[in-house]
């Protein structure tokens, strides 16, 4: 099964954008960018798990346990306000940067 | 913020870990569940997550990479890297932590005097804002001599430029301590002298105007004779058989100077209010706040331009008074050996650097492979850099931890040479120091690291995993080793020489079998000093004795200035200015100086017969040279005393320079000072007997500063001595690394080319060509270190011009012998390994690898 490789440093933003949508734990995150983008990004646990260490160590999440709604315990993540203005200011990064990849490869 | 928090989460490592398991485990069973869900059995859901989930370890690792302080951790496993492979070359390691144990500890042995003589004098708080101010009088060469009371009255009336100004008079009090006779030795001091130094007192107070036989305490005195006792105050202690009134303690800290035991009020009577007479005043003060030592000086300088010194007497002496901070004072001529001794100790320990740098170069030639395989496998050069400086600032650590008890005892040693400096005394390692000195084997650890690290970076530039070879930076090592060698060995070349000059000259007098000591007169005996040559005469052991004031050698000579009956001074003519001896007749036997014409004194030239004196050959020679000065009358020490015999020139304050014209004076007719010497010549040293004699004559007499002339000779040259030696062990050591040094990268480079030896040899190179190529190359380095050397030392010169006695300080001699001597060493070092080379067998060497 192929996956398309994510862009570099793109992770940390598709997390945070999901978060925006509420608490949620490292499974739920998962599934959700693959719900999401139909299958076609997989994040692999392996990258997920750093990842919110990183985006904790900045504050831009929080960490707390609590149950799920199938009553199984897990840790939840949540968006702080840092958080909140660091996806915009990706997301902002990424548009130019996704604009400014399209018109070289029209140009051609 | 960020830092603090991975430092928060670093210290709540293994609560993070677990719970990092904790959610990976939960996750895992949420997936198993989401395949059971799906239809799959459980124990195939189990797997298939499994394999979704990947390697938990490596991502567990990477999640913990975040929170933890990296350099931290991979440094704590560089440093346990670095200490196996320290173990692992025992021999190296050995000699880079000698190397710099012996730079460290000589450093910091070194910067420890420094600091108590010269930075910090004496711990004296904020010794910065302390002057001196001593008199000049350039007409008769006098500098750096005591004032009057006269310039102590005038700088307490420049309150402008100094918020406090002291005088102090050294004294000597004989005390009863336990009934024994003890000379006391302090300071009278006027009421601000605590004031200046800005000390408060540990017990009671300091003094005041009005104090009269008041005496202050040092704190090390009150220990030792009242126990610490508070109650001490108010008591009294008999000095010179006077009560003086116990008012105060100073603090433990306060040793100025060193070797004052108590301080007594100084009263200045009208009459010493006269300039040019009774100076014997040293005078102190502090600076108002915001003045310089610089506009001191000036304001002082202004006042005496603006003063008639016709009307005082003194046109066209040159009379001033110059202020100088207290350092000047206290390190005098220590200065300028200090700093050169220093000099030493870091060019020492700067070659020892570049010794142990090429050491370490050859080690990571050695490694180039295993730097190239972690390279290639992904370690960053950051990283391998890191390992590298690691491993040499553990050597450098563990070369300053192996430092820190030599200076130690390097410090005590200090203490005891044969220096007349009192100070020395106080010299301890203080924390600061031990800072200073762990710091600099720390410095030296990076030094000397850089340079393989730096290499190494280059070469993996270059190609990982190419053998290269750029020489040429070991050669700078070896250059720089040989420079500071041949510098040091040059320099102590020159002083050694001089020392061995003035060794060799002969005072004047046989001072080998002489043993001297002094005695305070006492009061009410008048008949204590011939009562005491009697003592002296009718002991068995003395073969002949004399008294006499001052005694050679014993730093206190009586220089004045004198006249010569029935002759004009003409006004060009520098001042005559002699040195007086006041002594009994038997003086010049038991010196062994010779009655070259005339007679000697004798015991019928008492205090009412006509006053005699005797010259030495050098003021005869000055001043009568064509006419007979038997007869004629020089006025220096009292009235006109008549010339009855000429004596042969002695030197009596140090061997280097001749001394002034003397003039002997009978003891009888000039009993001016209280204190005399005693000079005897026996067979064996006669301190028991003098002291025995001494209290046959007088019980309640105190006997002090007993030694041999031999030691007051050698004490006079302790500093020439201490510095000659101390550069030729420093010198001695550094050479030793050089050579250690050259060899090192001769050897390790014959080494590495072996094979190419065995293929040149194999195609017919001859032996002799192989060796020269190889020891030329090791001797460049050599030759460019021994130019650069060459210049350093000239370089150095005149920081030792001073210490030089009858040599030049570019005594071509010196300095071709000295580079001789370090060529022949550094050939020898260069050739052992050259002629290996050429003695390698081709069948072997082209086996080899």
């Amino acid at each position: 099964m192929e996956t398309p490789e994510l862009l570099p440093g793109t992770l940390d933003m598709l997390v945070l954008k999901t978060l925006t949508r509420g608490a949620n734990h490292g499974y739920g995150i998962a599934q959700h960018i693959r719900r999401v983008s139909n299958d076609a990004l997989r994040i692999g646990e392996g990258s997920l798990y750093p990842a919110l260490q990183r985006l904790l160590l900045n504050e831009w999440v929080t960490a707390e346990w609590a149950t799920t709604e199938t009553n199984r315990k897990a840790r939840f993540y949540r968006l702080t306000p840092a958080g909140r203005k660091q996806l915009a200011a990706e997301v902002k990064s990424f548009n130019f940067m996704i604009a400014a990849i399209g018109e070289v490869m029209e140009s051609a | 913020m960020k830092l603090w928090n991975r430092a928060r989460r670093w210290s709540r490592r293994r609560a993070a870990e677990s719970e990092l398991a904790e959610e990976v485990r939960l996750h895992r069973e949420m997936l198993e569940e989401q395949f059971v869900a799906a239809g799959m059995p459980r124990e195939e859901a189990r797997t298939a997550a499994a394999r979704e989930f990947g390697n938990t370890t490596v991502f567990v690792e990477q999640s913990r990479d975040q929170w933890n302080v990296q350099w931290l951790s991979g440094a704590l496993k560089d440093l346990q890297f670095a200490w196996r492979l320290a173990r692992r070359q025992p021999l190296l390691s050995a000699a880079a932590i000698l190397t710099i144990a012996f730079g460290v500890g000589a450093n910091t042995a070194i910067v420890s005097v420094l600091e108590t003589v010269l930075l910090n004098p004496v711990s004296l708080r904020d010794a910065n804002r302390v002057v001196v101010a001593r008199v000049r009088i350039d007409k008769i060469q006098f500098r750096h001599v005591q004032a009057s009371a006269v310039e102590f009255r005038e700088l307490q009336g420049m309150t402008d430029a100094f918020s406090a100004v002291a005088a102090e008079e050294g004294h000597y009090w004989t005390a009863q301590v336990g009934g024994e006779p003890v000379r006391l030795i302090g300071r009278s001091v006027t009421p601000d002298y605590f004031r200046v130094f800005g000390v408060n007192p540990e017990l009671g107070r300091f003094f005041t105007a009005e104090d009269r036989e008041s005496v202050v305490l040092s704190h090390a005195y009150w220990k030792a004779q009242f126990g610490g006792d508070r109650a001490a105050i108010g008591r009294s202690v008999i000095l010179d058989g006077k009560a003086y009134r116990i008012v105060g303690v100073a603090p433990a800290d306060f040793h100025f100077p060193p070797s004052a035991r108590i301080w007594t009020s100084l009263y200045l009577t009208s009459e010493r209010f006269r300039r040019g007479y009774n100076m014997n005043l040293w005078v102190f003060a502090r600076l108002r706040n915001g003045v310089s030592v610089g506009r001191a000086a000036d304001r002082v300088n202004r006042y005496m331009g603006g003063l008639d010194m016709k009307a005082e007497g003194y046109e066209g002496f040159g009379y001033g008074v110059e202020v100088d901070p207290i350092s000047d004072f206290v390190v005098g001529d220590l200065r300028r050996p200090l700093w050169i001794l220093w000099t030493a100790a870091l060019v020492v320990l700067l070659t020892g650097c570049a010794n142990v740098a090429g050491l370490l170069l050859t080690r990571a030639a050695g490694r180039r492979r295993e730097i190239g395989i972690r390279i290639s496998i992904g370690a960053s050069r950051v990283r391998i850099v890191r390992q590298l400086l690691v491993e040499s600032l553990l050597l450098g650590a563990l070369g300053g931890l192996a430092g820190l008890p030599l200076a130690g005892s390097a410090v005590r040693l200090i203490a005891k040479l044969p220096l007349e400096s009192q100070w020395l005394d106080l010299v301890k390692l203080d924390t600061r120091m031990l800072v200073y000195g762990f710091g600099l084997a720390l410095a030296s650890g990076l030094l000397f690291g850089s340079a393989p690290a730096v290499q190494l970076l280059r070469e993996s530039q270059a190609a990982a995993l190419v053998r290269s070879r750029p020489r040429w930076f070991r050669d700078v090592f070896v250059a720089a080793e040989v420079a500071g060698a041949f510098a040091l060995v040059a320099t102590t070349a020159l002083l050694l020489r001089s020392l061995w000059s003035v060794e060799r000259i002969r005072p004047g007098f046989d001072a080998s079998n002489l043993s001297t000591a002094f005695v305070l007169k006492p009061n009410n005996d008048p008949g204590f000093p011939d009562r005491l040559r009697a003592a002296l005469a009718a002991s068995p052991a003395v073969e002949s004795a004399a008294l006499g004031k001052p005694i050679p050698f014993s730093g206190a000579e009586l220089t004045s200035s004198f006249g010569i009956r029935n002759r004009e001074h003409s006004p060009n003519e520098p001042e005559w200015h002699g040195e007086a001896y006041m002594v009994t007749p038997e003086y010049l036997h038991t010196m062994g100086i010779p009655l070259l014409r005339g007679r000697n004194l004798a015991d019928s030239d008492t205090a009412t017969a006509p006053t005699v004196c005797l010259i030495d050959a050098k003021l005869a020679r000055a001043f009568f040279p064509n006419e007979d000065p038997i007869g004629q009358e020089i006025g220096m020490y009292k009235e006109w005393a008549r010339i009855v015999g000429i004596v042969g020139t002695v030197r009596g304050s140090t061997l280097e320079e001749g001394s002034r014209p003397m003039v002997y004076y009978s003891l009888t007719q000039t009993p001016f000072f209280p204190d005399i010497g005693i000079v005897v010549r026996s067979r064996a040293p006669a301190g028991g007997v003098i002291r025995e004699a001494v209290r046959r004559a007088n019980a309640s007499v105190a006997v002090y500063d007993i030694a041999s002339m031999d030691e007051r000779i050698a004490e006079s040259l302790g500093l020439r001595r201490v510095l000659a030696w101390l550069l030729a062990i420093f010198g001695g050591i550094s050479l030793l690394l050089a050579v250690v040094g050259i060899y090192a990268v001769v050897a390790h480079v014959v080494g590495e080319r072996t094979m190419e030896i065995g293929i040149r040899m194999a195609l017919g190179a001859k032996p002799i060509r192989i060796l020269a190529s190889f020891a030329g190359q090791g001797m460049r380095a050599g030759v460019i270190g021994l130019a650069c050397g060459f210049m350093a030392a000239c370089g150095a010169q005149r920081w030792i011009v001073s210490m030089l006695y009858r040599i030049q300080p570019f005594d071509a001699a010196t300095f071709v012998l000295a580079g001789i001597g370090v060529l022949s060493l550094l050939l020898l070092a260069v050739w052992l390994p050259a002629r290996r080379a050429s003695r390698v067998d081709p069948k072997q060497a082209l086996r080899y690898e």
